[in-house]
This record gives C-alpha cells, structure tokens and sequence, in this order.
C-alpha cells in the first residue's frame, strides 16, 4: 500500500489503477458499443457538470450501464464529500 | 435426492478452469461426496492429463452421446480420491458431436448417481459453452485480475444472467506483491467492477504447474497455497460460512518484526 503511493508521489506508474480506469470503460464500451473516445469526454462532462453543484471525489465517479428488459440504464454512481454553498458561475469550473 | 450440475466456465482462455474443475472437483470428493468430473473440452481434452487419468480412457462423453455406452461406464475412477470419477472428452471429434438438449440427457443420467458433476467448459462463448451451461444448475465464472480476462468474465456473466443463472466468482492466479505495489489489479476491483459474488481468491502457486507435471492432486498439498484456498472454495459450495482469505504477500523479516512488536501493518 505504502509502495502505491509512495509510486504515486515519485510520479511512477500506478498500473492497477490504469487498468481498473481501462476496465470500466470497456465494459461500459461493450454494453453501448460507442467509442471510448466518446465515453471519456462523457465521462469527464458528467464530473464538472455535478462539480459545480457538489464536491466528490473525482477518482471514484463510476459509470455503468444497467441492461432490463431491452431497455438500457446509465448509471453515475459518485460519492458526495459535500455541498458547495456558492455555486461557481459556469464559466469559472475548476 | 438428485445432485447439482455446476458449470465452470471463463469466456477467455487459460485462465484456469480446468485447474479449478479438478481441485473442487477432488475437495469435494475428500468430504465424501460422490463428485463427477466432465471435460467438456471436445477435441482438446485436458482434464485427463491434470488428473493423471490419461492413460486409463475407455469410452468418452461423446461415445456416451452417441449411444455407445452409457455415461456411468465412461466414468473412470480416480487413482487417490475416493468418489472422484473423471468423464473425459473425446479426442477426435468436433464440437458438434454434443447438443445443449443431448447434454441435458446425460446429465439427468449423472445426477442420479453423483451429489456434483462439474462441467469443464471450453474458452469462448460458442457451441461448447452452450453445451456445458444448458444442464447447469450453479455456474463458477473462473478470472485472472487482467483486463482482458475480466472484460471476458463480464460477458459471460450477462450470458449467464440470460438464462437465470446467478454465477459465483473466483479469482485465480493473484500475486499479492503486484497488488501491493499497484502493478495488479485487487479482487476489491475485479469485484467491484463485476458486481458478483465472490466464491474464492487463488493466488499464483509454482506448485498448480508442478502438480499438473506430475498429476498428483493439489489439494492433498499441505504446503500448497492455491490447494488450500480450493478446499476452503469447495466448503464454500458446500454451504459452509467461511470467510475469504486474501492472498497475502511473503513479508520481510523487518515487516513481520514491526507485526510482532506492534508497529506498522
Ligand atoms: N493459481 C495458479 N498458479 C499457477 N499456475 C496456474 C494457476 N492456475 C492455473 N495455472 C496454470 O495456468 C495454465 C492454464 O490453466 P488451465 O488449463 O486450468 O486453464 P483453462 O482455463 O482450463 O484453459 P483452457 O481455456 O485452455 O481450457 C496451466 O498451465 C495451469 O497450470
Ligand atoms: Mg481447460
């Protein structure tokens, strides 16, 4: 564990993480069968978009798709930190 | 009462579930079950070889298909384990010598006479896999923490969904130093990624090879990391609460010291 971030701060490949990030887009990739370009820019949309209302931890933010009954569901999963009170402009994300 | 049809099954090659079908197979054997093992492999038979049973084949599951004889007499006995039987596939046929509906048959046969018949499936989602997941019951998906192994888990998961089977998972081949040093993925991220439930965790064990050399069973090794976290898999199946054991790392002197006198984890 100590090693993993101690890789982390030297700048070193976290190739389990790369690999998890990979992962879940692929299989989001299956199920919608659109380009992994697209999920990405998806992907990264979805985060400022709720960033501007909420502070989450961006690392964890989790897309799937859900398959019932012909009809497919995206579904964001993130973990809220908090609220923000002031709501920055559109312009101004971070 | 009728045993259980149990499929062991991967979507990718090599990942281990013949490694997998023989060490649960014999486990179970060893708590007194009377447990079949198929190869389901037609034209690739391998199940044989890991169990040292290769020389010992009469009839096969495709003669049994054909009417040649009766599935029970293509059950060969095993040398070391009690009430573990081995029905190997043929070698020389093509996978269309079997049929979801011709396997459903057989295994009705085999359940009357076994508490488990495990079904070795064949890599990929074709013919054979249909063949070894019509006459499931239960069906074990077998993966390596490797992208492309869990990508192919994933499917078959779907597939088995499909036809109302809820699959249980196992994680084979985990190097716990890789994880540790986030060069590999953890079972947390397979598992969170598949959202299954999780049967067991094998790591990777020299001794699995050296077993398959010699055909001894792994499960009768004490010493053998990947036989232990079988037998504890095979309780598991048998309904026994017993927690997951994750595959730990071989510590240091320092590290197991540190452990000892109450610094550091
Ligand atoms: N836990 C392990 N540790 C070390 N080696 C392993 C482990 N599990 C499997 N192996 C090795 O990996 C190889 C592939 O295993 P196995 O034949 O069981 O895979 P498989 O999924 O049945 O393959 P196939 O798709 O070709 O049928 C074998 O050489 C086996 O000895
Ligand atoms: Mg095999």
């Amino acid at each position: 564990m100590l090693n993993r971030w101690l890789k982390k701060l030297i700048g070193k490949s976290d190739s389990r993480g790369v690999a998890k990030k990979r992962l879940q887009f692929a299989l989001v990739y299956d199920k919608l069968e659109v380009s992994d370009e697209v999920l990405i820019k998806l992907h990264q949309d979805i985060v400022d978009v709720i960033s501007r209302y909420f502070e989450i931890d961006k690392e964890s933010l989790k897309l799937d798709i859900r398959k019932s009954e012909g009809r497919s569901a995206l579904i964001v999963n993130t973990p809220i930190l908090s609220a923000r009170r002031i709501y920055p402009s559109v312009k101004a994300s971070a | 009462m009728d045993g259980k049809v149990i499929v062991i099954t991967s979507g990718k090659g090599g990942v281990g579930k013949t490694t997998a079908t023989a060490c649960i197979g014999a486990a179970l054997a060893l708590e007194n079950r009377q447990v079949a093992v198929v190869d389901m492999d037609i034209g690739l038979r391998n199940l044989d070889g890991g169990m040292g049973l290769e020389n010992r084949i009469v009839f096969n599951v495709v003669d049994a298909a054909k009417g040649k004889c009766k599935i029970k007499q293509a059950a060969i006995k095993d040398r070391r384990i009690e009430n573990l039987y081995l029905i190997p596939a043929s070698q020389s046929d093509n996978k269309d010598a079997l049929t979801p509906d011709i396997m459903v048959r057989l295994c009705k046969e085999l359940r009357k006479e076994f508490d488990y018949v495990l079904l070795d499936c064949p890599a990929g989602i074709e013919r054979g896999f249909e063949n070894s997941v019509a006459p499931a019951d239960e069906a074990v998906v077998v993966c390596t923490p490797e992208v492309s192994s869990v990508r192919d888990a994933d499917r078959v998961i779907a597939l088995l969904y499909a036809r109302s089977i809820t699959p249980r998972l196992i994680v084979n081949r985990i190097v716990p130093e890789m994880v540790e040093n986030g060069d590999m993925l953890s079972h947390e991220d397979v598992v969170d990624v598949l959202s299954v439930e999780l049967l067991g965790l094998v790591p990777l064990d020299n001794q699995v090879v050296i077993s398959t050399n010699t055909g001894a069973p792994l499960v009768l090794q004490k010493d053998s990391e990947a036989g232990q976290s079988f037998r504890r898999i095979a309780l598991r199946m048998e309904g026994q609460d017993i927690p997951i054991e994750i595959p730990q790392a071989q510590k240091s002197f320092w590290k197991k010291l540190g452990i000892i006198i109450g610094i550091g984890k």
